[in-house]
């Protein structure tokens, strides 16, 4: 099987994660190493000062760090425009595209904004229109994710890392209200959720990513290598589907 | 995958190891109010340890902790329906204190089924040391009976101090630690050095990268037990995080069957 891992971090976090005094954060050149150990082919990466530092500045340590490797593709961080921080939008995803970013995240948490028209209709409405992946870490915020599906039902959304204890009655109404989104399993970890969610929805929108370097690689692999579905949906979940929304993002 | 490791090679292509037949100590089973469970049922939790090569697994019904009108009952008839598969912890609801009274009253009638007392103190609201508690604690203590805690780092209620005074006050209880204190994972691991019947569980644990590395670094590879909550988390992702974890194939057996087999064997509930 190839692996294609949809939601990895590079760099070190501000506070390392309890009980990972060692090695909480990994370079690039460190990701690909734990990547051939662990039998992965390709990531699409963030950087971690993203989420703990600032936007901007994370952006350009995500664009150094993926730099002449091409098995890793990127993810930028949005912020609202209205305080002109990105500049020009449509210059700013020129940017993007030319650092080999191939999706999005939002931390509106961290960053103090709301996930809203709005705040964000201007940057939202360009990412539906290309088709480029807007990748959310959904943590506790379901209410916030209805109200921004609501507003922009087009949009490519990846859940992600969904927490253990209990989620498919918050995600499967937006999984069949709205085509376009998918959810990310490397929190996904409930007994035959995979299974289900195959036989209810098909394999098309569901994505493999590992949470690396906060979790192990090989969780969700061996759950994916061996859940019952067959060896064709397996390959769509591990790499196709991603290679498919990557494939498919537009200028 | 995982080019380091003889069983992860194994795991990987065959999905379970005949080399290494997992014992999962911490389980539950049936529907539950907060998740949708596809597979909540003895035999489908069956099956999932079949596709895992789970040979044993040792778990206390929902009904039998959230439901007093079923209780412990729903652990004895999936017991008794799969005795090769299947032993329970006999859950403890610190509220219910005739009902308790009984269900320890014919504690050792029931040896085919319950091999301990499992603790829910987080849910129940009622701390370790709280007086309800207490006939299972002496119980449990007399018999050298283990007990699986939920813990949770942090709590008042099945935090550390409660989980140094239990183990101090009751030396002959082998005590489980839930989710090995979730959170306060060098707590857990102090603790687990300085009481012999003291044993971290490791559900909810192999989700965080380095904990495990960092509990078989503090030498306590002898005191790791393998769990999953099932039917709430896929053998296969505790299955596929011990794998990728940077410990030694050693270390695997010891934390995915052999601990558990010594300690089930010590207390006269040896696995077949
Ligand atoms: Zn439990």
């Amino acid at each position: 099987m190839r692996f294609f891992d949809c939601n990895t971090y590079v760099g070190l976090p501000m506070n390392p994660p309890p009980g990972q005094p060692a090695r909480p954060g990994v370079s690039a050149q460190e990701l690909l190493a734990a990547m051939d150990r662990a039998g992965i082919e390709k990531a699409l990466v963030w950087h971690v000062a993203q989420r703990d530092y600032d936007p901007l500045a994370g952006n350009e340590l995500l664009a150094e760090a993926i730099a002449g490797h091409d098995r890793l593709a990127g993810c930028w961080t949005l912020l609202p425009p209205q305080c002109r921080e990105l500049g020009d939008l449509d210059e700013w995803l020129a940017r993007a595209a030319a650092a080999g970013v191939r999706a999005f995240r939002a931390f509106g948490q961290e960053n103090r904004y709301l996930l809203r028209g709005e705040a964000l209709g201007d940057v939202l409405s360009r990412l539906a229109a290309g088709r480029r992946p807007l990748i959310l870490s959904v943590g506790k915020e379901w209410q916030a994710l209805y109200d921004l599906l609501g507003e922009f039902p087009e949009l490519t959304v990846i859940l992600a890392d969904l927490d253990c204890w209990g989620t498919d009655r918050y995600f499967r109404p937006l999984i069949e209200r709205y085509p376009n989104v998918c959810v990310e399993i490397s929190g996904y970890i409930l007994d035959g959720g995979i299974e289900a969610f195959v036989g209810d929805y098909g394999a098309g929108r569901m994505l493999f990513g590992s949470g690396f370097p906060a979790a192990y690689h090989g969780g969700m692999m061996l759950a994916l290598a061996h859940a019952e579905i067959s060896e064709q949906d397996k390959q769509a979940i591990a790499a196709g589907n991603l290679d498919r929304l990557l494939g498919e993002v537009g200028p | 995958m995982i080019s380091d490791s003889a069983l992860a090679e194994s795991f990987f292509r065959h999905g379970r190891s005949d080399a290494c037949p997992i014992i999962d100590m911490h389980g539950h089973m049936g529907r539950w109010k907060g998740i949708y469970f596809p597979r909540a049922s003895a035999e489908a939790m069956i099956h999932t340890m079949d596709q895992c090569g789970v040979r044993l697994l040792v778990f206390c019904h929902h009904a039998a902790l959230f439901c007093p009108d079923i209780g412990n009952a729903a652990s004895a008839r999936a017991v008794r329906k799969f005795p090769d598969r299947l032993r329970a912890y006999l859950g403890v609801n610190p509220h219910y204190g005739a009902a308790l009274a009984a269900d320890l009253a014919g504690f050792d009638d029931n040896r085919d089924v319950f091999v301990g007392l499992k603790l829910l103190a987080s849910y129940h609201q009622v701390p370790w040391d709280a007086p309800a508690y207490e006939p299972a604690w002496r119980f449990a203590d007399q018999r050298g009976l283990p007990v699986l805690g939920h813990t949770w780092g942090g709590s008042s209620l099945d935090g550390p101090e409660q989980v140094r005074r239990a183990a101090e006050k009751y030396p002959n209880v082998r005590l489980l630690l839930g989710h090995s204190l979730h959170g306060d994972w060098g707590e857990a691991a102090a603790i687990a050095r300085d009481f012999p019947n003291v044993y971290l569980e490791l559900t909810a644990v192999l989700d965080d990268r380095g904990v495990l590395e960092t509990f078989v670094a503090a030498g306590l590879s002898g005191k790791l037990l393998f769990g999953t909550d099932l039917p709430w988390f896929d053998p296969h992702h505790g299955i596929g995080a011990i794998l990728s974890a940077e410990i030694t194939d050693e270390d695997r057996h010891n934390i995915l069957h052999r601990n558990a087999e010594r300690l089930l064997a010590d207390v006269g509930a040896k696995p077949n």
